[in-house]
Order: C-alpha cells, then sequence, then structure tokens
C-alpha cells in the first residue's frame, strides 16, 4: 500500500519479498516440466500382492491425471508377465510412458539405452527425503551403463527369514539363526517328517538362486572381481556343498524342494509342514488375514550369515521413462507425484516393500509395531546391493537366469555326484556363460 | 469295390476351375504367409544374429548353435523330448482309440461320457498343470491321499522331485491334457466309416478283430497320422507342461527345448532362444515330410 | 449271442466308468478346492471341504468382473470358430475336388505352420498387430488365432471331404447345382462329425489360448478369460480358490459347445448313399 505517495520501509522490503518470492516461483515453474493440457500418457503399473495397495495406486495416478489435465491410461501389469509385455512392446514400439519395473530389467534394458536418464528427478527426490538408503541408490546406479540414471527407486523388496516361533521356543530356541550352521542346529530340534524344518527351495526359480547368497557367505564366488573369469569352482563353494548335503542327509528338506516353483516353499509353511523360509513377506501377510494362528507365530529376522560373510541381497523396485515416450514431461512430473509421501506412506502400508529414503524410514508403518515391516527396514539398513560380492553385470543375471547354481545343487542331492564334478559342470558352464559376453 | 474306381475318376482342373480352387485356397495362404511365414524365418535369422531385445545385433553365424551344444542340458533335452513325445503319443493313441470306440457304441447316455471325456480341455493349459502339480504333492496333494487313503500305496511319494518318476508324472499330466484331441479326431474319422463295408465284413465271416484289422484301421489310418503329426509338433514345442510341473528338474530330469528357449528369453538374448527353437526344426521337419509321404502313399493306393 | 452282446456292453461301461473317473479326478480337485476356505486349502487338504464356501465365486464376480472377460473369449472364441468353419470348408473343399498342382505343396506348407513355438512367434506378431494397429483390440486377436486354427481346420476337413463319395455330387451337380451347391448341400451335411471336430478344436484352442493374448491385450476390459485367471496371480502366493473357481467357471461355455457339438457325431452319415 502506498501512502502519502512514498514507500515506506515495510513496503519496500514486503514487495521486495513478495517480488523475490514471484520470482522464485516463476524460478521453479520455468524449471518445472510444462505439462500439456489435454495430453495423453500411458502408465504400466506393477501388481503387487495387495489388491489394496494396486487400487491405490491406479486412482492416485487418475486423479493426478484429472487434477493436471492429462488423459491417463493405466495398466497394472503382473509381475511374473513383465519381461514378455516389455519385450513385445520394445519391439513393437508401443511401450508405455512410464512404467514400474524391477531393478535387472532396469539394467538389461538400459544397456540398450530403451530409457532417459532422469538424474535431476532421482537428485531432487533424494534432496527432499532426507536421502537415497546406500542400498536403492548404489544397486540402480545406471549411470556407467547408461550415461546416467534411468530409474527412480521406489520400494526395496528381499528375502527375510521366517520362523516358526511357537515350535522353536518350544524347542529352546528364542533367537533367530545367525548363521547357516545353527539354522540347521535350530531345524535339527524340529525336524519330524512329516515336518521339514528347512524349507528352502533347492530348485530352478528365483526361490532356488537365494542359495548363491549361502554360497558367497562360505566364501565362494561366482566370478573373480573383474566380473569375467568364472571361479565357481573353490574351496568356498565346497564348503557350501557340504553343507547343503549334510542338510539333505539330516533329511531337513521337505520332499519336492527340487522342483518347487515360486510358490513352493510359501504352499509348505502355509501348510504347516516346514519351520523356516526365505520370503519376502507376502507369505506373512497372506497368514495375516486368512490364518491368524500361524500369522501369531511367525517372525521375521534377516537372513543369517556364514563363515566368511553376511549377506542379505536387495531388490529395488524402479520407475523409469523409456525414450520413446512421447510426453517425458508429463511422465516426470507423474514420476514425482509418486514419490511423494503422501502417496508412499499410505501404499507402504499395505505393500511388503522396504523405504528408499531416510525419510520414509520415519512413515508410521515402519515403527516397529508391524513385524513384517520391522523386518524390512531392518533388511534395507543392512542391505547389500544384489549379487554383492560378486559384480552384477550381464553375465552374472545369465547365470542367475540358468540357474547354474540350483542345478549343481541338485546333481549333488539328487544324482549323488561327488562335489568335484559337480562344480567341474557349473564351472564349465559358467564360463561358457561368461565368455558370451566378451 | 465302385468306392474307388468313383474315387479314381477324372478330376483335373480345368481353368476355370483351378482358378476357382486357388481362389477359395488364397485366404488362408495370405493368411499364414503374412503371419506365420514372415516370423518364422524371421525366428530362423535371429538364431544365427546376438539379438537381444531393444537392440538388432549382429550376424554371429553358429555361435548361438555352439553355445547351446556344449550345454549339459542339451544332449538331456534331446533324450527327454524322445521319450516324452513318443510316450505321450503311443499312450494318447491307446487311450484316444479305446475310448473312441467305446462311445460310438449306441450306449445310452453316450453323450454325457463324451462330454466329461473332453473336460481335460475345458481349462486353459496353466491351470491344468497348476492343478496336477498339488495332485503330485507329497504331503497333502491328491493323488497321495487317494493312495493312502485307499491303502494302495503306504508311503508318501515324492513324485515330481525323484528322477525315477519325474518324467512319467510330467508324461501322464501331459496325456490327461493332450488324449482329447486324439480322442475326437479319432471318433469322427470313425464315423465316416460306411457301416456297409462292416456289414460286408461280417457276411465274410470276420470276427470283431478281423473286422477291425481289415476295416476300421485302415480308414482311421490317415487321421491317426496327421494326428500323430501334430501331436508331436505340439508335444516337442510344449513348455508349460515341464516347466509348470518341474522346472526341468530335478537335474535335467525333464529338461526339454522349450525351457531351455525360457532361460534364454528371460536373459532377453532372443537369438538364443531362437537358436533352440531352429536347432528342432530339422528333426520336426523329417517328421512332417515323413508323416505327408505315408500319406500320400495312403491316398494313391 | 445275445448274452455275448449284453457283457459287451455292461464291459463297454465299466470301462468308461472307470475312464470319466480317472480323467474327472484333477477337475473333481479343482471343483472342490473353489469351495474351500484358503486355510482350509493350505492346512487341512482332504477329499471334500470341511466347511463349503462360496466366497471364491463372489470375489471373482463382484470384485474382479470376471464375467467380463468369460464375455470377451465367447466373442473371439466364437468369432474365431464360425470364419474358421467357413474359411476352411472353402479352402479344404478346393483342396479335395480339385487336383491342383500345389495341393500337396500346400499341405505341407500348412503342417509347417506349426513348427515354430509361439514363444518365439509372439514379438513378431506382436511388430505386426501394432503396425496394422489391431494392438489391445480383440479384432486383432481374433485375427491371430484365425492363423492357427485355420492350418489345422483345413487339414482335417480335408480328410472328412475326402470320403464323401464324388458320385453323390456327379449326381446333384447333373440335377442343377453349382459346384458351391454341392458343397453346401451335399458335402457339408455328410461331414458332421467332421465340423464338429473342427468345431471343437477351434473354439477351445482360440478359448484357452494365454501368451498372445497377454502381449496383445493390455486393457482391463478387453481380457479373455485365461487373462484374467492369469492376473489373479499376483506374487508368488497363489490364490488357489479365486483361481479354481474361475477355472470352474471358464469351462462351463466349453462344456456347453461340447454337448452341442458331439451331437453331431453320428456313425453312418454316408450310410445308404453309396449305390451298387
Amino acid at each position: 500500500m502506498i501512502r502519502n505517495g512514498r514507500w515506506t520501509r515495510r513496503q519496500i522490503l514486503g514487495t521486495t519479498l513478495v517480488g523475490s518470492a514471484g520470482l522464485a516461483a516463476g524460478r521453479r515453474a520455468l524449471a518445472a516440466p510444462a505439462i500439456v493440457k489435454g495430453s495423453k500418457l500411458t502408465f504400466w503399473g506393477g501388481l503387487i500382492f495387495s489388491e489394496k495397495a494396486n487400487k491405490l495406486q491406479a486412482e492416485t495416478i487418475r486423479k493426478w491425471g484429472a487434477d493436471n489435465g492429462v488423459a491417463v491410461d493405466v495398466v497394472m501389469i503382473n509381475q511374473n508377465e513383465t519381461v514378455q509385455k516389455v519385450s513385445a512392446a520394445i519391439a513393437s514400439n508401443t511401450m508405455p510412458d512410464a512404467l514400474d519395473l524391477g531393478l535387472d530389467l532396469l539394467l538389461l534394458l538400459s544397456r540398450q539405452g530403451v530409457f532417459l536418464p532422469i538424474d535431476d528427478l532421482f537428485d531432487s527426490v533424494g534432496k527432499a527425503q532426507g536421502g537415497w538408503y546406500p542400498a536403492a541408490e548404489m544397486a540402480t546406479d545406471t549411470r556407467k551403463v547408461a550415461g546416467g540414471r534411468t530409474g527412480l527407486p521406489f520400494g526395496i523388496t528381499g528375502n527375510l527369514l521366517l520362523r516358526r516361533n511357537d515350535l522353536l521356543t518350544k524347542a529352546g530356541f528364542s533367537k533367530p539363526p545367525a548363521t547357516w550352521e545353527e539354522l540347521v542346529t535350530q531345524c535339527v530340534a524340529v525336524n519330524k517328517p512329516p515336518f521339514h524344518a528347512l524349507g528352502l527351495a533347492l530348485s530352478n526359480v528365483g526361490d532356488g538362486n537365494t542359495q548363491i547368497g549361502v554360497l558367497q557367505a562360505y566364501g565362494g564366488r561366482i566370478a573373480d572381481e573383474t566380473g569375467t573369469k568364472a571361479t565357481i569352482k573353490s574351496e568356498g563353494t565346497r564348503e557350501y556343498l557340504r553343507w547343503v548335503k549334510d542338510a539333505w542327509d539330516k533329511k531337513l528338506f521337505p520332499p519336492g524342494n527340487t522342483t518347487w516353483d515360486g510358490a513352493g516353499d510359501n504352499n509348505a509353511y502355509l501348510s504347516g509342514q516346514t519351520a523356516f523360509i526365505a520370503n519376502t513377506g507376502s507369505v506373512g501377510i497372506a497368514a495375516k488375514s486368512q490364518d491368524p494362528e500361524l500369522f501369531n507365530a511367525t517372525l521375521y529376522s534377516s537372513l543369517p550369515g556364514g563363515p566368511k560373510g553376511n549377506y542379505s541381497p536387495v531388490g529395488p523396485n524402479v520407475r523409469a521413462i523409456p525414450k520413446s515416450s512421447k510426453n517425458p514431461d508429463a511422465a516426470r512430473a507423474l514420476l514425482e507425484h509418486l514419490a511423494q509421501p503422501e502417496f508412499m506412506s499410505a501404499y507402504y502400508a499395505d505393500a511388503i516393500y522396504g523405504p528408499v529414503t531416510k525419510a520414509q524410514a520415519k512413515f508410521k508403518v515402519f515403527d516397529g509395531k508391524d513385524a513384517i515391516h520391522a523386518g524390512l527396514l531392518d533388511l534395507v539398513e543392512r542391505g547389500t546391493a544384489p549379487a554383492y560380492p560378486d559384480v552384477y553385470n550381464p553375465a552374472f543375471a545369465d547365470v542367475w537366469d540358468n540357474f547354474v547354481v540350483p542345478k549343481m545343487i541338485q546333481r549333488v542331492v539328487i544324482d549323488n555326484w561327488d562335489f568335484d564334478r559337480a562344480m567341474d559342470e557349473a564351472q564349465k558352464q559358467t564360463q561358457a556363460i561368461y565368455d558370451k559376453y566378451k | 469295390m465302385s468306392l474307388a474306381v468313383s474315387r479314381r475318376s477324372p478330376w483335373s482342373a480345368g481353368t476355370s476351375q483351378a482358378r476357382f480352387a486357388y481362389a477359395l485356397v488364397l485366404p488362408v495362404v495370405l493368411l499364414l504367409a503374412g503371419l506365420v511365414a514372415y516370423p518364422f524365418f524371421y525366428a530362423i535369422f535371429v538364431s544365427f544374429t546376438d539379438r537381444v531385445v531393444g537392440n538388432d545385433g549382429q550376424w554371429i553365424g553358429l555361435a548361438n548353435f555352439r553355445y547351446l551344444a556344449q550345454s549339459p542340458a542339451f544332449a538331456a533335452a534331446i533324450w527327454n523330448t524322445i521319450v516324452l513325445v513318443v510316450s505321450s503319443d503311443v499312450l494318447k493313441l491307446g487311450i484316444g482309440l479305446a475310448l473312441a470306440l467305446l462311445v460310438n457304441q449306441r450306449l445310452p447316455g453316450r453323450g454325457l461320457f463324451r462330454s466329461a471325456l473332453m473336460l481335460p480341455w475345458a481349462m486353459p493349459a496353466f491351470v491344468a498343470f497348476l492343478t496336477w502339480r498339488v495332485i503330485y504333492q507329497p504331503i497333502g496333494g491328491g493323488l497321495n491321499l487317494v493312495l493312502t487313503g485307499t491303502g494302495l500305496w503306504p508311503d508318501v511319494v515324492d513324485w515330481l522331485g525323484q528322477r525315477s518318476t519325474a518324467m512319467p508324472a510330467v508324461v501322464a499330466a501331459s496325456v490327461w491334457r493332450g488324449f482329447p484331441f486324439w480322442f475326437i479326431s479319432i471318433l469322427a474319422a470313425l464315423q465316416t466309416i460306411p457301416v456297409e463295408l462292416y456289414e460286408a465284413a461280417r457276411v465274410d465271416g470276420a470276427s470283431a478283430w478281423q473286422r477291425f484289422w481289415a476295416v476300421t484301421f485302415p480308414s482311421i489310418r490317415p487321421v491317426v497320422i496327421v494326428t500323430a503329426l501334430l501331436s508331436s509338433i505340439w508335444t516337442a514345442n510344449s513348455f508349460e507342461n515341464v516347466w509348470l510341473l518341474t522346472q526341468g528338474g530335478p537335474s535335467d530330469a525333464t529338461i526339454v527345448f522349450p525351457v531351455l528357449a525360457y532361460f534364454g528369453m528371460q536373459t532377453q538374448r532372443i537369438g538364443e532362444a531362437a537358436a533352440v527353437s531352429v536347432a528342432m526344426l530339422p528333426v520336426l521337419a523329417i517328421l512332417v515330410f515323413a508323416g505327408t509321404a505315408m500319406m500320400q502313399r495312403g491316398e494313391d493306393e | 449271442m445275445k448274452r455275448q452282446a449284453t457283457l459287451w456292453r455292461i464291459g463297454s461301461y465299466a470301462a468308461l466308468l472307470l475312464a470319466v473317473a480317472l480323467v474327472l479326478f484333477p477337475i473333481y480337485w479343482m471343483a472342490i478346492t473353489s469351495l474351500k476356505l484358503p486355510r482350509e486349502i493350505y492346512r487341512t487338504p482332504a477329499l471334500w471341504p470341511h466347511v463349503l464356501t462360496l466366497n471364491n465365486y463372489r470375489l471373482l464376480l463382484d470384485e474382479k468382473d470376471f464375467l467380463d472377460n468369460i464375455r470377451n473369449s465367447v466373442v473371439v472364441a466364437g468369432a474365431v470358430t464360425v470364419i474358421s468353419l467357413i474359411v476352411s470348408s472353402l479352402a479344404a473343399y478346393s483342396m479335395v475336388r480339385f487336383r491342383t498342382r500345389f495341393r500337396g505343396l500346400i499341405g505341407r506348407l500348412i503342417l509347417f505352420a506349426y513348427l515354430t513355438p509361439t514363444s518365439l512367434l509372439f514379438i513378431p506378431l506382436s511388430i505386426l498387430m501394432s503396425r496394422l494397429q489391431l494392438g489391445n483390440s480383440l479384432y486383432g486377436l481374433v485375427l491371430v488365432y484365425l492363423t492357427f486354427s485355420l492350418p489345422l481346420s483345413t487339414w482335417l476337413l480335408q480328410g472328412y471331404f475326402r470320403s464323401v463319395p464324388r458320385s453323390l455330387e456327379e449326381q446333384g451337380m447333373i440335377d442343377g447345382l453349382t459346384r458351391l451347391g454341392a458343397l453346401l448341400r451335399i458335402v457339408l451335411p455328410l461331414s458332421g462329425p467332421g465340423l464338429a471336430a473342427v468345431a471343437i478344436f477351434t473354439f477351445t484352442g482360440a478359448w484357452n489360448e494365454l501368451l498372445l493374448a497377454l502381449v496383445l491385450i493390455t486393457s482391463e476390459s478387453a481380457r479373455t478369460a485365461p487373462l484374467g485367471l492369469n492376473y489373479l496371480i499376483t506374487s508368488d502366493v497363489l490364490p488357489w480358490g479365486p483361481l479354481m473357481a474361475g477355472a470352474v467357471l471358464s469351462s462351463l461355455p466349453l462344456m456347453i459347445l461340447y454337448f452341442i457339438a458331439q451331437r453331431f457325431m453320428v456313425q453312418g452319415m454316408t450310410t445308404g448313399s453309396v449305390k451298387g
């Protein structure tokens, strides 16, 4: 307000403040992506176990679209089929404007230059939320392969060790096993066929590949530090095979675990036929609604360690924007919107993800009252990058996808091969795989 | 017999009739050329490249095939495919033929029987094999429940996790799923046999067994050959039966080529995946030629 | 003589009942699982539900709009079947009646169509479909399914048409029928079993197909029944109850089709048609 035709100091100060605020706002508006009203955007969301969380994600995106004048098409994709759908979409040039995907697919496709770099988004979200967790930050680093960060992490999955606390405390074990040897000891105490306590899969599925972590904990490695030479045949691996064979001979594994599918260990646990499984928490959520007795009897801890290390591999899930997107600015804005606390705190409450930023760790769901989420938070805090201590390159992923380690185990326990013969075969196959990527 | 004579009456096409013929077959051929031939040759081409999703890759000659041949699973896959295809075919032929003969009779309620016997087809393949997985489960699975409950077998059997029972289990589930194809094909073929042929044979004093070999079998032979060809190709290419039951395990006991191709797809190495399918082609092509030659011979007789 | 016939009949019945019992056991398992509560499915597996529940069905029909999926499947499978029957009848007829030079070649080509597995075909097919602007539509799906059903239908119908005596057609054409008329009025009616078989195969194949539908269809509203079932599985804990309920529901249209189609499978349609 101007009085007497002269500006008071307060007025000048006020005007300056307003002016500079206006300038700043203007600057932010300039920096923020310009969303074109009336444009279209297709988003592929990843279906997770919780129906509620899936619906929430779809509704949140639709509301964002309505608020911003963007016509959104939300398609929820089954995580088991993302690979096929994405392969076909890339080939036929029908990729969405943004999508949820797992780390391995992100890395694979980033190498082919499929995605847009979003370093600025990554940095701004990290800064606004107290910094990224090291596990999330390092695992999703695509700068070397794609010239920039292509994935915005939004949730961390990983295997927890679920245990039947009721049976174990009765046998005198109140603490989770800290080493794989201890795990066997606890299993022996409660093992009573048809109840087989060690519900770990040794089959050609992702669950079977968790044995790679055990192998590494005993000192074995898939390849050397350069990630080019196979080193599977080693003393560490021999020690590990001794552990597996010992557990097998003690009849600790449930029958059929060498041909389990992804649901095999979960079926065994939910049927009350086993005491320990490695699971992302989905079994806990299922038990909560359908079998409260089992839910209350279950406790969660991180995976045990071995004589040569303790590795808890985590798998970050990310959102990315394909280069082929015709509406990248809107896609960026959507990704930023989805990273905001209002959505994420509600999403986490029903999902089985660990947090990716330090600020998210303060959400109510991680306050420790919920055993599953407390376990996930613990996993994130001590989590290691996937494949660590091996180098996570395409060759490693290939060894993973071809189930070389489960096959080696099956040779030992099913066909009774001696360790050297099994290791030789695995070594040869691994080297052949690594040679493909020279 | 007059039948044979009328079949050989000269019907070679005049020009207008030939044009009419081509016009009728054209839609099918065009569709096949566009939607099947193109992908078929594309797949063969890709198998000689190191194509990855998102990147066209370069020509690498036989490298994919060499990698495939040295993998420990390759030899097992060949053997398992032969076992799976041959035993499935033989069992499906036996069961399909027996059932078709049974339901071809004038029995009351045969409509219900026929419909019931087609039920293994009434659901997507993945549901069928997931159900079989549950049935084969050692503890609490349907099969073991029945065996232990009726006292036929006292112990819990791990059907899928043992080398000795894994392949038979896969074959049994595959036969269950696939026999309706043989059943219906043979049934329809049986019904095109004119009843007079049987009458004539009976008048000549032939027994039921002789009537079968003299009349039934020759008449359904062409259909059996085609069905065997198609069924073999489909079984060799089938993925869900092995993947959903055993994933190729335990220890490669049930590994087959489609599962190896799947591993290639998961790593996005399309060239590798294509090489697996192309490796199977020569054998399947031989089957096709042999089968059509047999049929051609039967026609000209 | 009569006793022998009766024994034969009883034996046949017994054999059929045994076969049906063996074949139906997995179906039975699916049906009772669909009526069980999740906890019971896992904890107390048995051959009969302790507690009967319709909750799995309710979940599918209310929350998942499974009936829409079934409707889509009926549309797609029905279209594929009808078009297949018409087109392959024409193609098979021409292949049988006109000894064209390429008959053997076309026959082999048709069989070669099945050599490439779907797991390899789905990428080039999705490229083609997107170029034709038919991605994510039921029309595109119908077209793709036709490529798999036409070869088989044509080949099968060939066999059945061949068994219809030419003398009948000759007679009909002398009486004034055109070639097309001969097909419609003489050959087709006598090929009831063949046509029924083709209808069964085509409808079933189109109904149960999953991989191509998965890759080509993205909107929820266009999902077919197998897709609907597939999307019930969202993680490594399988929802057995709803899955089996869905399997039971989606088998009903097929059962109806089978029951109707098998009525055309009658012995001796060509009986008495051969004179002398």
